[in-house]
């Protein structure tokens, strides 16, 4: 390799050194991008198996939508109380097409990816 | 699974402080599918993620979300492997690294380009201020733009060899073309990207 071939070459593994944080700022996921991710983990995770039950949920400290919270009451079985309450609910669909949904029920995990 | 980890991810803490759940405590509760704590998973990761497989996607940002939902499936797969000895975001990055890596295999493989010998012409008396941009660690933003500009086949080979540090035989034997075919690529990759480099100085510095 010729000198300069060689000089280019140390220059640009600089350059492929310079930390990507200092980019401005880095791009954040789109919030459709995180509803899919979500929706598409849950569903591989019930291809192995029911869910953790919305009662295991909630005694581990996680906040329940109204949705799920009304589910929980009213279903008596531990089958029914894994039933991924998103795979049917609104809110799932409108945070997998738009970004920043028009949805604003308290913890529902579609929200939160909306929020900055 | 991944003997060196990706740039962004190297002298990073854990992100366990920031959050109620540390690393080992969320993947515990993801593998037991509780599905808030697989939203937070989401949520905390997926932006590092995407940045990442976006920059080294350049030109074809368009593919990141398809190749972010892979990472992020393979990751559950595999979760039951992580021992916490890094962070789970040097982790995810490690998976993602293999994915990009995929990408440009595919992507070289797919894509034509000559393995012939070419004069290099028009080349640029010198590199202008790179050097100057490198010491100021001013370099990033420029680097991305040209990056965006370049035919994909430059782009590819030259962030595979340099930003994923790939040695030319590593590269040349995953596209099954001779190493000097590669080098060649390459060349010609660096010299596209230095005349962009140099047209991209203002006037006054030329």
């Amino acid at each position: 390799m010729s000198d300069n071939l060689q000089h280019d070459d140390r220059l640009f593994e600089l350059l492929g050194r310079q930390p990507d944080e200092a980019e401005p700022e880095p791009e954040r996921a789109p919030s459709r991008l995180k509803a899919r991710l979500y929706t598409s983990l849950v569903q591989q995770q019930q291809e192995s198996g029911r869910l953790r039950t919305l009662a295991e949920t909630r005694a581990n400290g996680h906040g329940l939508c109204v949705f799920e919270d009304l589910w929980e009451r009213i279903s008596s079985t531990e089958a029914a109380q894994s039933f991924n309450c998103c795979s049917v609910c609104h809110a799932r669909v409108l945070a997998e097409h738009l970004e920043r949904a028009p949805i604003y029920w308290g913890n529902c995990p579609y929200v939160a990816f909306g929020k900055k | 699974m991944n003997q060196e980890q990706p740039q962004t991810c190297q002298a990073e803490e854990s992100s366990a402080g920031a959050s109620e759940l540390s690393d080992r405590d969320l993947v515990t509760e993801v593998l037991r599918k509780d599905r808030k704590a697989t939203a937070e998973f989401v949520a905390r990761y997926s932006d590092h993620v995407y940045a990442y497989v976006r920059r080294r996607l350049i030109p074809r940002a368009d593919l990141a979300e398809d190749l972010v939902q892979e990472i992020f499936l393979a990751a559950w797969e595999n979760l039951d492997k992580f021992r916490g000895d890094s962070p789970l975001r040097s982790w995810l990055l490690g998976i993602a690294r293999h994915k990009v890596e995929d990408h440009y295999r595919k992507r070289l493989r797919e894509l034509q380009f000559q393995d012939e010998d070419e004069t290099m012409r028009d080349e640029p008396a010198s590199f202008g201020n790179l050097e100057e941009a490198l010491a100021k660690r001013q370099a990033g933003q420029k680097t991305q733009e040209i990056l965006k500009t370049l035919p994909e086949t430059y782009s590819v080979i030259l962030l595979w060899r340099y930003w994923e540090k790939r040695s030319l035989r590593d590269i040349a034997v995953q596209i099954g073309r001779t190493e000097k075919g590669v080098e060649r690529l390459l060349a010609r990759a660096r010299q596209q990207f230095k005349k962009r480099w140099y047209e991209r100085q203002s006037p006054a510095r030329r």
